[in-house]
């Protein structure tokens, strides 16, 4: 009995707690329907922090490496970001751009992580 | 046997059995997956080899968000139809399906489908091919509802505006729509394939626009405005605008050489294609079609760089904006890589065309598309 009971209960913990880490995680408003649940990271590098605080309140990192943009399309999508509200003091924005342009440049390649959108 | 006696693999197996479990009985789809473009707000596409059903199941369905919506209170819920109307309506969901049904299967498209193969490469998701379905919808006519409000003559568009709610200064994902097209087509959908309307397509009330591209079937409704003029702000005066006029790849057009992006453009896909074939042996070929125009005409199939062409046979399944599906016996003549082209010729003759016109957006992507076999003899 207590053979087939143990493993069984681990396997409910298990289960249990896989779910509590691929649901949907609050990352604002514990109010709003977030449906993705795990998205690409960005890779090391000088700017990664700080692309990191800049974007991640918004949108998650999977727009941004599978981006293939030359540095003048780079300035340009984070000066439209930063006129929508993005943080981001003058003095980093270079920064921002070197680090977006060296990764996601026009040969960047991409591949989407295989996903099932929650909600239904 | 005890806990340590369980091997690893024996262990997670066991774990994940009833998770595997739950998600097996929700849906007949667990085990396909859609590709991920965002996290969020939610972007997805369907691999293309999955679009292969004459209705897309709404769990392969492409999702497309602008931002994050919020959770639906069905309590709370109300549509608000108000502008140039005799008198404003508050409607439940229960009142709106009071009306007359009305029903389309037609297919929706990203108006950004496609824009990851653009060349030279444009910002915003890179759609490949998989933000198009074909879905049956069902609602009520807004020529139902906005009649019952008194729609005034003077309303020339239809201004739509959704729950979700974009953060910092982000311009809100308002938009408008000319109001004879809403009036002769348009549709505020509950359901998709017969099952309620699911959160990630608009859950609980939509914007269908048979033959128009996605940016016009705005999701989480909550308000039509009846307007003499059409609406202003990013999404209506920048975005979703293409241009008159081809012109040279990579140049960006200016703001009045391009106009409001409106109907789909004829495009075919092939979703089955053998990677490996051998020569004088025959094999079928599949794939879709579909257009802004209510029909597909043909479909037609070339292995020699577009000189000579074979017509594909179209699947008698059809509804008006619908996509026909089709199939093509191919039988390779000779070894080497062929390379198979598909296209499309729509009811109104208009013919996709080789090359796609580049624009700055990326919108409406409709290059002749192909599929590379490798045929040994």
């Amino acid at each position: 009995m207590k053979r087939t009971v143990v493993p069984l209960l681990f396997a409910a913990l298990a289960a249990t707690l896989a779910y509590g880490v691929t649901k949907p995680r609050p990352h604002f408003d514990a109010s709003l329907t977030v449906l993705g649940t795990k998205f690409h990271s960005l890779p090391r590098g000088a700017g990664k922090e700080l692309v990191e605080s800049s974007c991640f309140p918004c949108h998650s990192a999977d727009i941004l490496v599978q981006q293939r943009l030359t540095e003048k399309q780079w300035t340009a999508a984070v000066d439209k970001m930063i006129r929508w509200g993005a943080v981001v003091k003058e003095s980093d924005k270079l920064a921002i751009v070197a680090y977006l342009s060296k990764h996601f440049g026009p040969d960047n390649r991409f591949t989407p992580i295989k996903t099932r959108p929650a909600g239904y | 046997m005890s806990f340590d006696q369980i091997d690893r693999r024996r262990f997670f197996m066991l774990a994940a059995a009833p998770l595997l479990a739950a998600q097996k009985a929700a849906t007949p789809h667990a085990r396909e997956a859609l590709l991920q473009m965002n996290g969020y707000a939610v972007n997805a596409e369907t691999p293309l080899e999955l679009l292969t059903d004459y209705l897309t199941p709404n769990e392969l369905f492409f999702v497309r968000s602008h931002w994050i919506p919020r959770t639906p209170d069905p309590k709370k819920w109300r549509l608000t139809v108000d502008g140039e109307v005799g008198r404003s309506l508050q409607l439940t969901l229960s009142d709106l399906k009071k009306l007359p049904r009305a029903e389309a299967t037609c297919v929706l498209q990203c108006a950004g489908n496609g824009r990851g193969l653009y060349s030279p490469p444009v910002p915003g998701v890179q759609w490949r091919y998989g933000a198009a379905g074909n879905a049956r919808w069902t609602g009520v006519r807004v020529r139902d509802v906005l009649d019952r409000a008194g729609l005034k003559p003077n309303a020339k568009h239809l201004h739509t505006f959704g729950s979700d709610d974009p953060p910092g200064k982000v311009p809100p994902f308002h938009r408008s729509i000319e109001i004879e097209k809403v009036l002769a087509d348009g549709i505020l959908a509950f359901a998709m394939n017969g099952d309620p309307l699911p959160v990630a397509h608009g859950a609980p009330l939509r914007l269908v626009v048979p033959g128009w591209a996605g940016d016009h079937w705005m999701k989480w409704l909550v308000r039509l405005s009846a307007q003499p003029e059409a609406q202003k702000g990013f999404y209506v005066d920048t975005a979703y605008r293409y241009p008159l006029a081809p012109g040279a790849p990579g140049v960006a057009f200016k703001p009045e050489e391009m106009a409001p992006l409106t109907e789909l453009f004829v495009k075919s896909n092939i979703t089955t294609a053998p990677k490996k074939a051998r020569a004088g042996h025959a094999y079928e070929l599949r794939g879709f079609a579909f257009s802004g125009a209510p029909d597909i005409a043909r479909v037609e199939i070339s292995d020699d760089d577009g000189a000579t062409w074979q017509e594909a046979t179209l699947d008698p399944r059809h509804d008006p904006y619908a996509w026909r599906l089709w199939s093509h016996r191919w039988t390779p003549s000779r070894a080497g890589v062929a390379r198979l082209y598909a296209r499309a010729t729509d009811s109104r003759g208009n013919v996709q065309p080789r090359e796609a016109t580049w624009n700055q957006s990326g919108y409406v992507y409709n290059a002749w598309h192909f599929a590379d076999v490798e045929v040994t003899s």
